[in-house]
């Protein structure tokens, strides 16, 4: 923790975001829909139905879809100019001649443009207490979904700030990188199903009906893919029924770990000024 | 202090720096010249430890700048030709940040960033946002920001561009504190009456090529055998014209109306026989000699000298 405030980049940051008044009122703003929302759906559901405590669950399905999309919006996008920014404004190479290695900075940077997005999570936590009231979910899922959301929230970080060190521009950096989210979210479930189908056209005898989703490699994409996941997690279905072998998020926590240390680790690489060859050969 | 040997460096097909050879001695003040595109921030970038040479060494208060970056980013301040600064800090807040990033203790910063302040003249602006200062302020807390860990090479990349008049002059003064100082100093510009006040040597690259090297009053037209010459008539102008254009040794004719500049490649005997010319065909001539050299002419005349 002291090593956090002590670390240059990450207080020079802090102070540069949150000196503006426009993160508050982007917090507010996102507090004040979500609650708008919550309290709309509430009121309607009232209308229609009488609706007893401890049985809803649609109100948090809800909730955690809402949250879920942000996330994917939000994230991608606020590391996704944090090293391109730095190029544009030009003040990269300066930052590189000083005696902050590329990995610091890059790790600092991540958890920088994550701090708003984490305290934007942290802040609407309150906001499920009224959904807790409604009931429908265990508190392990809600700690299970919390962590879900981190593991997302870290992954898409990081995926933002891979792209920008890999593009010069923020613009396209930042389309890039929610491209990238995009095939991650929706793809591998899109190729999973295709595939799926596939196999089952081509060798009709073999595989009856969604008996083909179980076997290992695509159970293996359908638990990397985020909104399976999320809702295997919720205790929800969706798509066709598989009997994973593995625990779904578990699977997916440690492929996304995975990827986001390469990513980072790849960042750090690419933002090396003068890189080492590890390989090859330099006469 | 600063070593180049055989540097070289290609984008792709362009050759950016062929062979450099350069070498600045301790507290030595050295001005970089040369014209757009010549090489001169490549070669900064390289000893800065931003750019890979393709091929040759280079080496900063000893250190290898490929091999050992971190001494050489200890000994060296840098400051880009084009540099930011950052939204939302404030000026000491800014040069906090680049303190900290050196892992210069917390204690010693405040009274550091008050002298680097005072240095550069920025004290009444402490307190300012860093975006809000003009251009030569920004340029001149650049200059502050490449001092925070009192590196020994400052290398300078036309820190004077962009900067009225006065700012010049006072930008001057302070690289003249720092040589007082006893910094090795890489400078440059285009700007040249500027470096030849302020630097003990020059060295003037073109195309990548290191072509002129030396104190500044070695590198001068004489000694590559060209002279600028003025020339000036009070009559029969355009005749004038005919006859200098004709004459051989006469090159990058320039009609400034009242008068003619021009260089000459030729020997003495060869300008008397100009004069003669001139005045053989009835030319009143009032002025004919030597133009008091100025740096400019020898940026011109030397650059221009070896592209032909
Ligand atoms: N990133 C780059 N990619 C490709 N070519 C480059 C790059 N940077 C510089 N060059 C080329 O290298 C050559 C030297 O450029 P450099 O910036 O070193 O010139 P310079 O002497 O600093 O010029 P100026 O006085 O305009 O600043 C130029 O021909 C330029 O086109
Ligand atoms: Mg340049």
């Amino acid at each position: 923790m002291k090593d956090f405030f002590s670390n240059p980049l990450i207080v020079k940051e802090m102070r540069e975001r949150f000196r503006s008044k426009r993160s508050f009122w982007i917090l507010g703003t996102y507090l004040f829909v979500m609650g708008a929302i919550l309290l709309g759906f509430l009121y309607i559901t009232e209308m229609n139905t009488y609706m007893t405590p401890g049985e809803n669950r649609d109100m948090f399905l809800m909730m955690a879809a809402i949250q879920y999309a942000m996330i994917c919006f939000i994230a991608p996008a606020l590391s996704a100019g944090a090293i391109s920014g730095e190029r544009e404004r030009q003040t990269l190479h300066v930052l590189l001649t000083t005696h902050l290695s590329p990995g610091r900075i890059i790790i600092s940077k991540l958890i920088t443009s994550l701090a708003f997005i984490f305290l934007m999570v942290v802040a609407t936590l309150p906001l499920y207490s009224f959904v807790f009231l409604y009931g429908g979910i265990s508190p392990q899922q809600l700690s299970l979904f919390v962590l879900f959301l981190a593991m997302n929230i870290i992954f898409f970080g990081a995926l933002g700030i891979f792209c920008s060190t890999w593009i010069k521009r923020t613009s396209v950096s930042t389309i890039t990188a929610y491209g990238l989210a995009f095939f991650f979210v929706v793809g591998t479930g899109l190729l999973c199903l295709f595939i799926g189908m596939l196999l089952t056209e081509l060798y009709p005898d073999k595989y009856l009906g969604d008996e083909v989703f179980n076997q290992l490699g695509l159970q293996w994409l359908a638990s990397s893919n985020p909104v399976y996941v999320m809702l295997s997690i919720l205790g929800e279905s969706i798509g066709p029924a598989i009997e994973p072998d593995v625990t779904p998020w578990l699977f997916f926590s440690v492929v996304y770990l995975i990827l986001t240390i390469v990513l980072i680790m790849w960042s750090t690489y690419l933002l090396h000024p003068v890189r080492k060859r590890y390989w090859g050969w330099k006469k | 202090m600063i070593l180049t040997q055989q540097l070289t460096k290609h984008y792709g097909k362009v050759e950016a720096l062929h062979e450099l050879n350069l070498n600045i001695e301790k507290g030595k003040v050295f001005g970089f010249i040369g014209p757009n595109g010549a090489g001169k921030s490549t070669t900064m970038l390289i000893l800065s430890t931003l750019l890979e040479p393709t091929s040759g060494r280079a080496y900063v208060a000893g250190y290898d700048v490929c091999k050992e970056p971190k001494a050489v980013r200890q000994a060296l301040g840098y400051m880009p030709d084009f540099f930011g600064v950052y939204d939302n800090l404030k000026t000491t807040e800014y040069l906090e940040f680049y303190a900290a990033a050196y892992h210069i203790p917390p204690e010693k910063r405040r009274s550091l960033i008050a002298d680097l302040l005072e240095l550069v003249n920025l004290s009444n602006k402490a307190d300012s946002y860093v975006d809000a200062l003009s251009r030569g302020m920004k340029q001149r807390l650049g200059l502050a920001r490449c001092l925070v860990h009192s590196p020994e090479v400052l290398i300078l990349d036309e820190p004077a561009s962009g900067l009225d008049p006065r700012a010049r002059i006072e930008m001057r003064e302070i690289l003249k504190e720092l040589r007082k100082m006893g910094k090795t100093i890489l400078i440059s510009s285009h700007i040249l009456p500027e470096l030849a006040e302020l630097c003990d040597e020059i060295g003037v690259i073109e195309k990548g090529r290191l072509i002129a090297c030396g104190a500044v009053d070695d590198v001068s037209v004489g000694t590559r055998g060209i002279s600028v010459m003025e020339v000036k008539v009070l009559e029969k102008h355009d005749h004038a014209l005919q006859l200098l254009e004709a004459f051989p040794y006469v090159r990058r004719l320039d009609d400034k109306a009242s008068h003619f500049r021009f260089q000459f490649t030729g020997t003495e005997s060869d300008k008397a026989a100009l004069l003669q010319k001139l005045i053989d065909a009835g030319i009143p001539v009032v002025q004919f000699g030597e133009s008091k050299e100025n740096l400019e002419d020898v940026f011109l005349a030397i650059t221009e000298g070896v592209g032909n």
